[in-house]
């Protein structure tokens, strides 16, 4: 007995930071804009600053889309904006799935959130394209095959939630930090030096930060082989290939 | 005859000095990425597309095609010797290549390899030249309502080949197909799913959309199972290379059967060299007269499915080049390669760019022969190349790959853009999706939207037009019969089965 209510207990926590997780994604979209918005106190990029991107996703998620769904009932068809769209065909359906996250069993989550991850992508590819044409008689439009894939990707995502919820399976694998985390800041970091710093100093720096991915890694080889393999591509990519590429930071070519 | 005259003027092509060096490279850079574990053929492919462009077309094809097929005759030496498959298609070699090799006959079964996928390499060129040109006036016959159905056809068989889940392998097929129409529409120029980012605008790469989901996420997959593999290299020295006349004899039907087997599943769409060599093995398993024998060091085990591996390479150049469909990753690959040198893929290449085609063709016998005559001797130094650590050999690889996607449009972007790319094939990894399908959908996105919309526009909007015509309707039925099959609890049992074979 005392085993059956522990093994429910955990189920039942599992389901919870499930649904958490589900929740957090219905709000991704939002919550990337703001992120990114706040560059643009600063003058980068381009966009709406923090606070009107605030102001227009919550007046969107709480008043603008329930607003909507009400008012198609009542035959109002104003051209609604697209905060308000982003609400009732992303996170609206991505809430609902959420909520009913909590009162299921999940047989195996491996595929259930696999699933739904897929089906948050097909809804947000529904989104991005619901501004674009659609049929024109019967030549497409440029939205036509767009929507009708984003369509079919929503029921295909269904579909494998559903298996994960009908037929057991593997759980969630263990994701490590440290491998991703230093192999994307080493490109991340690549990116923005190739510019400025040129291929030599970025090429060695990506490689030291790339190394650090890895708890094996012995310095001393590793500047060793970067330093090598730094002159290698120095030598290879822009003399032998004929890529132009920036070699020195700019700095020093002045 | 038609087909000798083209096979002379390919063999010219390939034989002048240039197209030599290219193919010695393609083969010698395949051999390596098939040995190092860790490093894939679409990866490399992808990686080496950018260097393409400063090579005459035909050089560049020559060497990409190379590296395919090197790949293949460098992944089972791996799998024989140190019992770890380079590549996932000398997965199943590994079985009883390494149990021979246990037993001291690993010069045997290195040579068998090798001899296997000359073997079919040869079959495979031959087939290509015989077949291409019928293929190809079939394919004039095809309108835009046929087009589609084909590659309907085509993204079914892969479904049906991939492994795992058949309704994963789908959703995988139409997230391609919506990562496709990222960027301008063709017809209309209107932006699509952009968010007004000018560098996407144009639409995702496809070179750094692979380089992310197979390179970047097979390195973090690979960090992630920590550790230095078990590497239990055969240490002792590789003596008498030469088989006995029984291992030849053994061997003999299991290569003709290999080569069979691999050409037909290379052709399919979808189809490919990985397939090919589990297929190959439990065919062989199945009309052994004592199956017991295989996993315990069965020559035919090594002979069959590395044939099939090879000749499956060399084949699924045949809808390439004929209709203009990649029946596989690479070969989406190699059509990136093309259209970075202004060819467009189809039957009208063979037409206007005989140097091409009939140069790649001979160019594989070739690379063939360089293979056999450079690899048994060469043994020795590839498998010192595996004492490389990987914590040495990762960031190398990220750095070459991120120089790679930073050359093909002197764009930081996109080189943020593979490493997101990684992220979402790592997350794909652990929720066991393949990747290979989403690129195949990817590359025929495009391809698919535009068939679709013609055929429509001829039908002013009549969906009928698919069945009533009858070639379009003949491949809709074998794609639904298909997909029907596979799903039946029987046939599902046998896929499983095929798959498993590595795991036992």
């Amino acid at each position: 007995m005392a085993d059956t209510m522990g093994h429910s207990a955990t189920a039942t926590r599992n389901n919870t930071s499930v649904a958490l997780g589900i929740f957090v994604l219905a709000l991704a979209p939002q919550i990337f804009e703001l992120i990114w918005s706040l560059g643009t106190i600063f003058g980068w990029g381009t966009g709406r600053g923090p606070v009107a991107a605030l102001i227009g996703h919550a007046s969107a998620l709480f008043a603008g889309a329930p607003g909507a769904v009400f008012g198609s009932f009542g035959g109002g068809a104003k051209k609604l904006s697209s905060d308000v769209l982003l609400a009732l065909m992303y996170s609206y359906p991505l809430f609902a799935v959420a909520i009913l996250t909590l009162f299921m069993t999940i047989k195996s989550a491996q595929d259930y959130v696999g699933g739904i991850v897929l089906m948050a992508l097909a809804l947000f590819a529904l989104w991005a394209s619901s501004d674009l044409q659609g049929m024109r008689g019967f030549s497409f439009g440029a939205g036509t095959a767009p929507r009708m894939f984003g369509g079919l990707m929503v029921a295909l995502s269904a579909g494998i939630a559903l298996t994960g919820l009908l037929y057991d399976g593997p759980s969630l694998q263990h994701y490590s930090w440290r491998g991703p985390l230093f192999v994307m800041a080493s490109i991340v970091f690549f990116a923005l030096a190739i510019r400025p710093l040129g291929l030599i100093v970025s090429a060695f720096a990506s490689f030291l930060i790339a190394a650090t991915g890895s708890h094996e890694t012995r310095w001393v080889e590793a500047i060793i082989v970067g330093a090598c393999l730094t002159a290698g591509c120095a030598v290879l990519f822009p003399y032998i290939l004929g890529l132009p590429m920036p070699m020195l930071p700019r700095f020093l070519m002045q | 005859m038609d087909l000798f005259a083209n096979l002379a003027h390919g063999f010219a092509v390939a034989l002048s000095p240039i197209n030599l060096l290219m193919c010695l490279i393609g083969a010698l850079v395949g051999t390596l990425v098939g040995v190092l574990p860790g490093i894939g053929t679409i990866a490399t492919v992808a990686m080496l597309l950018p260097i393409t462009f400063g090579l005459p077309p035909v050089g560049a094809l020559i060497m990409l095609a190379g590296i395919y097929y090197g790949a293949q005759y460098g992944g089972s030496t791996t799998s024989i010797l140190v019992n770890i498959p380079g590549e996932a298609t000398s997965v199943v070699t590994a079985i009883d290549g390494h149990q021979m090799a246990k037993q001291g006959r690993a010069g045997p079964a290195l040579a068998i390899a090798a001899i296997g996928s000359f073997f079919a390499g040869c079959v495979a060129t031959i087939l290509i030249a015989v077949l291409g040109a019928p293929l190809t006036k079939l394919a004039l016959a095809f309108g835009p309502a046929e087009y589609f159905s084909l590659m309907v056809l085509g993204l079914i068989f892969a479904v049906v080949l991939a492994k795992g889940s058949v309704l994963k392998a789908i959703a995988m097929i139409v997230f391609g197909l919506l990562l496709s129409m990222v960027g301008s529409d063709i017809e209309t120029g209107a932006s699509r799913m952009a968010f007004n980012i000018p560098e996407l605008a144009d639409g995702l790469g496809f070179a750094t959309v692979a380089m992310g989901v197979f390179g970047f996420a097979e390195i973090i997959r690979n960090l992630d199972a920590g550790a230095e593999m078990n590497r239990d290299l055969v240490q002792q020295k590789i003596t008498g290379l030469m088989p006995t006349k029984k291992d030849l004899i053994d061997s003999t039907p299991a290569i003709l059967r290999g080569t069979v087997l691999g050409s037909i599943l290379g052709i399919l769409p979808g189809g490919g060299a990985v397939i090919a060599s589990f297929a190959a093995y439990t065919l062989e398993k199945k009309i052994a007269k004592d199956p017991r024998r295989f996993g315990r060091g069965a020559i035919e085990g090594v002979a069959a499915p590395e044939s099939a591996n090879n000749a499956a390479a060399q084949t699924s150049f045949i809808p390439l080049l004929t209709l203009g469909i990649p029946p596989n990753a690479v070969m989406a690959l190699m059509v990136g390669a093309m259209t970075i040198h202004g060819i467009v893929p189809g039957p009208q290449v063979m037409q206007k760019q005989p140097d091409l085609v009939w140069g790649m063709i001979a160019s594989m016998w070739i690379g063939n022969l360089m293979l056999i005559i450079i690899n048994l001797p060469l043994v020795g130094i590839w498998v010192r190349l595996l004492r490389v650590p990987y914590r040495l050999m990762f960031p190398s690889i990220v750095i070459f790959c991120a120089i790679g996607i930073y050359s093909v449009n002197n764009a930081p972007v996109d080189v943020i853009l593979a490493g997101v790319f990684g992220l979402v094939g790592y997350w794909l990894i652990k929720h066991d999706f393949e990747p290979a399908p989403l690129l195949l959908g990817m590359v025929l996105g495009p391809l698919m939207e535009e068939n679709l919309r013609r055929a429509l526009l001829i039908s002013r909007g009549d969906w009928s037009v698919f069945l009533t015509r009858p070639l379009s309707a003949v491949l809709l039925a074998l794609a639904a019969g298909l997909l029907i099959l596979t799903v039946l609890p029987v046939l599902r049992a046998k896929r499983e089965e095929v798959f498993t074979e590595s795991e036992n």
